[in-house]
């Protein structure tokens, strides 16, 4: 009896410093932001219980700022994904170049999110190298505006570079674990290329894919690097407006319901990820 | 139904041959075992039939249609693996349907076939199931309801029962022997397991390095071995190199290491100082009683008691022979004892 509290308290000493460090850091700065955002705890030394600052979720540029958040959450995640899986697959079977395309297309993983954005912003500013050649080719007759662009195609294409490697690591350990003798018999089943990728490759390659797109999701959304430097005038990325709201118009609480909406859209696509992995397994009979 | 011809049939990997010209014909509803340790081609042999592998010389032919470039998803053929090589994201029902979808089968002709497969397989309630949530008997059912539900014209397996248990190994090569009778389709089965392969097969081919060394059926290739590879694969047998020292008709009179021995040759052409191979079994080996052929006389190095008989290590002049007896007598280490082989039971090999 004695031993066993004694090793059930060396098990709670070990785990302490790990999950210690995310309950004071983590848990708590999550707690004080929800707390600020509903008055407690001001950064101003105030503290009472106010709905005041969630009245900035129905303003227009909050609105604007969120719903261009999700658009850029979603498309990063999706195009990213497009570009991924074929490389994922390429990568699976193998073949010449494989390790040098391997190699290549890690790099942008040791890159900083800034620089990669300011690396991209040569190449698609109004006179940066795309602009250049297609001029020179003729294929257009002035240069696009890719940069900076309202829709925010220009965040979407740097942050597809900036994370294919991210989440081909991913997708590429998901299609990995897939058994070659699990292809084959599909093969002597009578499945062509395609019935192969979307009966077999696509759903077993379902749990990576799923994490990758919430990761991308997560780390698309929140951003604030690569929106600031290529993202349109107007609507700033929602974090950036928090970033604003905090610092330039010295309005912290209402920066934390900003917080909130960030924490609170990432709980639920984590939710609907689990319920969509739920889906893609099945029902336990 | 097909009729399977592999004619010249190479595959090599890394300029290696794995498969070095074999010919082979397997008729309609014939059950065909390739036999062979590891690495001598029987597994390369039934991946180019079912069209993994494009063969680097030679032809496979399923009745007279060559085969030699036709994909394996063209080609009417399904396997079982030695993994078994379940869906894992799909049920049973969808497992076993997956080759009716792929073919496009209307779907109450893929139920009503389905629903069969489930019937002959004893797999009837486990529908919903997932492979992961089935026994490796379930299992391997499922693989093979999987492969007979599309009828195929070949039936290919690979090392199907390496992964259960010695058991319900027995049980499940006796449910695949009766279904494939049943079914009538030509199959074409792998292993390494000689036991699997006299009891479930038409014929054997006995495969090494590449290379056929023996075809027949599982009566000949035990009883009547052709190469010293064929008798010490299949079975135990003592092997041993002698000299012709006299013929009189059909019987040879050899020197052999552990004495002189008369057996008979029939069907051989070997004379008076010819050097022969030949084998006998360890059960041809019987314990001496008057007036019996080719007498031995030998002192036990080891008796290992097996339940249902003995098997013994014999010293003979120096030379260790096997030699297998009932449970009726208790053999000690160090017994002196004496054996008489059949003229009969002595195979020469090539």
């Amino acid at each position: 009896m004695q031993a066993k509290k004694e090793s059930t308290a060396i098990y709670y000493l070990m785990i302490l410093p790990g999950v210690g460090f995310i309950i004071l850091f983590l848990g708590s700065s999550i707690f004080l932001t929800i707390a600020q955002s509903f008055g407690w705890f001001s950064v101003t030394g105030r503290s009472q219980f106010t709905l005041v600052n969630w009245k900035t979720l129905w303003e227009r540029e909050t609105l604007d700022s969120l719903v261009f958040s999700l658009k850029m959450g979603i498309l990063s995640s999706i195009g990213t994904l497009i570009f991924a899986f074929p490389v994922a697959l390429f990568l699976r079977k193998g073949g010449a170049g494989k390790r040098f395309l391997s190699s290549l297309i890690k790099i942008p993983l040791f890159i900083p999110a800034l620089v990669a954005a300011f690396l991209i912003l040569n190449l698609i500013s109004y006179h940066g190298v795309v602009n250049e050649v297609l001029l020179a080719l003729h294929i257009i007759k002035e240069p696009l505006r890719m940069l900076n662009d309202p829709f925010g195609w220009g965040v979407v294409a740097i942050q597809i570079w900036k994370n294919l490697p991210f989440v081909l690591l991913i997708v590429s350990a998901s299609l990995a674990s897939i058994r070659d003798d699990i292809i084959d018999a599909a093969r002597n089943l009578g499945a062509g290329a395609f019935s192969i990728l979307f009966r077999i490759y696509i759903p077993l390659a379902m749990p990576g894919i799923l994490v990758s797109m919430i990761l991308m999701f997560i780390k698309a959304f929140g951003d604030f690097p690569i929106t600031s430097v290529a993202g349109p005038n107007y609507p700033p990325s929602i974090a950036l407006r928090m970033r604003n709201t905090a610092t330039l118009f010295q309005e912290w609480d209402k920066a934390a319901v900003m917080g909130v909406i960030i924490i609170g859209t990432t709980l639920v696509m984590t939710w609907l990820y689990s319920r969509l992995a739920q889906l893609v397994e099945g029902e336990k009979p | 139904m097909s009729r399977l011809v592999l004619r010249n049939l190479t595959k090599k990997f890394d300029g290696m041959a794995a498969v070095d010209h074999i010919n082979l014909e397997v008729e309609e509803g014939e059950f065909v075992t390739l036999l062979g340790p590891s690495g001598c081609g029987k597994t390369t042999t039934l991946r180019t039939i079912a069209g993994f592998y494009i063969p680097d010389e030679g032809e496979v032919y399923f009745n007279d249609r060559l085969m030699n470039t036709v994909p394996p998803n063209k080609r009417n053929t399904a396997m079982c693996f030695q993994s078994y090589a379940l869906f894992p994201h799909m049920n049973v029902w969808d497992n076993i349907a997956f080759g009716l979808k792929m073919r496009k089968v209307p779907e109450a002709e893929q139920k009503k076939r389905v629903q069969r497969a489930l019937e002959m397989l004893s797999l009837t309630g486990f529908e919903k199931r997932k492979p992961g949530q089935l026994s490796g008997g379930q299992q391997q059912r499922v693989a093979l309801a999987r492969a007979i539900v599309t009828e195929p014209d070949i039936l290919l397996f690979d090392e199907p029962l390496s992964n259960l248990d010695a058991k319900l190994r027995v049980q499940v090569r006796v449910e695949i022997r009766e279904m494939q009778k049943r079914l009538g389709i030509t199959s074409i089965y792998v292993t390494h397991d000689q036991d699997e392969a006299l009891a479930i097969s038409d014929r054997i081919v006995v495969m090494n390095q590449g290379h056929i060394e023996q075809v027949g059926d599982p009566h000949t290739i035990y009883l009547y071995p052709k190469t010293a590879f064929v008798a010490g694969f299949i079975g135990l047998a003592n092997i041993f190199t002698g000299r012709v020292v006299g013929r009189s008709g059909d019987i040879l009179e050899i020197e052999a290491p552990f004495g002189r021995v008369r057996m008979a040759a029939s069907n051989s052409t070997v004379r008076a100082g010819d050097t022969v191979r030949f084998s006998f079994r360890p059960e041809d080996m019987i314990l001496y009683r008057e007036g019996m052929p080719n007498r031995l006389q030998g002192t036990i190095l080891y008796a290992i008691f097996m339940g249902d008989s003995t098997d013994l290590f014999v010293d003979v002049k120096g030379q260790r022979l096997r030699a297998r007896a009932g449970n009726a007598v208790k053999f000690n280490d160090g017994d002196s004892v004496e054996f008489s082989i059949e003229e009969t039971a002595f195979r020469l090999l090539e």
